[in-house]
């Protein structure tokens, strides 16, 4: 099957909108997301986008069965490590499950490594869910390492009422 | 003690910087793995694109270091992004030099920090720390924050430059 992976464009925000709640479903999250298109154009397109987003495309005549041509997705940024400098980071990887099997996922990582080593990148980094095996094994095939099992890392975040009430206290 | 103004860092900050980031490094037991420089430090945050932004805790010369430092504490973080609720603050590094802590100068970043999280509309700060470093964890956790590698399941993930050249020739 052919298919191409090439940046997105405003005009892919309703699909890329319907592949990010198709992960979120994966994950067993679907109703964190609050997000909508739009809101993902206006950050995504403007003259200082906060992320950037490769989509994965198939020829019309091997569009899914609900007629969807955009079937996969990376989604990323740049962020920095003060101990080694630019990373690369992948906050998305998705594929129809109709559509894997045929290299898309990895064609999707590998372009984004592509681009990460062009900007200066020396790492890429992102986050998996503990139960998510086929992930987990296809980026150990990947060279990944688990940096929350080898180093003991742990992911915390301040947010809604959390975040307001540490914006608001004095000490 | 303990007068001490919070600024946004400028380029001459960066030897200051590099040698907080150190001492960080240090504390975490990972001094030696600390590669950038200055210049990296100077290209990567203040050219035209920054990767990073920067506050530094600077006190009077009065109150400088027993080594004679009077910049005594900094944060690092970047803006990323989440496809479920949009743009997030991520607070890559933050340290008080152990002499001056407990004046407050810990909390105050954080509320600047927060402040301008939800200044720039972002839902959430984000961060990682390490599961041994119990004092941090707790002063996170007393303000609110959440541990989503626990609540969750996420694990984080690396993959270092050589398999990013390797998955980067592939196609």
């Amino acid at each position: 099957m052919n298919y191409t992976v090439r940046d997105s464009t405003p005009g892919d925000c309703k699909d890329i909108m319907r592949l990010i709640v198709d992960l979120a479903e994966y994950e067993k999250m679907p109703n964190e997301v609050k997000l909508s298109h739009k809101e993902l154009e206006a950050d995504g397109f403007s003259s200082n986008p906060f992320f950037k987003c490769l989509v994965a495309e198939v020829p019309e005549e091997f569009k899914s069965k609900e007629g969807h041509t955009i079937v996969g997705y990376g989604f990323y940024f740049f962020t920095y490590c003060t101990w080694k400098g630019r990373v690369v980071y992948l906050e998305d990887l998705y594929v129809m499950p109709e559509f894997r099997g045929k290299g898309i996922g990895k064609a999707l990582m590998s372009r984004i490594a592509q681009i990460g080593r062009a900007q200066g990148c020396v790492r890429m980094q992102f986050t998996v869910l503990d139960w998510n095996k086929p992930s987990l094994d296809f980026y150990s095939s990947q060279g990944a390492v688990n940096l929350t099992a080898t180093e003991g890392w742990q992911l915390l975040r301040f947010e809604g009422e959390a975040l307001e009430k540490l914006a608001q206290n004095a000490n | 003690m303990a007068n001490f103004i919070l600024r946004k860092a400028e380029p001459k900050d960066v030897s200051d910087i590099l040698r907080l980031i150190k001492e960080l490094a240090k504390f975490e037991e990972m001094e030696d793995q600390v590669l950038l420089t200055e210049k990296d430090l100077l290209d990567d945050g203040f050219g035209e694109h920054p990767f990073y932004h920067c506050v530094v805790a600077e006190v009077p010369n009065e109150q400088q270091s027993s080594e004679g430092h009077t910049v005594v504490g900094f944060a690092m973080y970047y803006f990323t992004y989440d496809p479920w609720i949009g743009k997030l603050l991520y607070l890559e590094d933050f340290y008080v030099m152990k002499e001056y802590r407990g004046y407050g100068m810990g909390s105050k970043i954080l509320k600047h920090l927060s402040h301008t999280a939800v200044k720039t509309r972002c839902s959430s700060m984000h961060f990682i720390v390490a599961e041994w470093n119990k004092p941090s964890i707790e002063f996170y956790k007393r303000r609110g924050a959440s541990d989503l590698s626990s609540e969750e399941g996420w694990r984080l993930f690396e993959i270092d430059k050589q398999y990013l050249v390797k998955m980067s020739s592939k196609e």
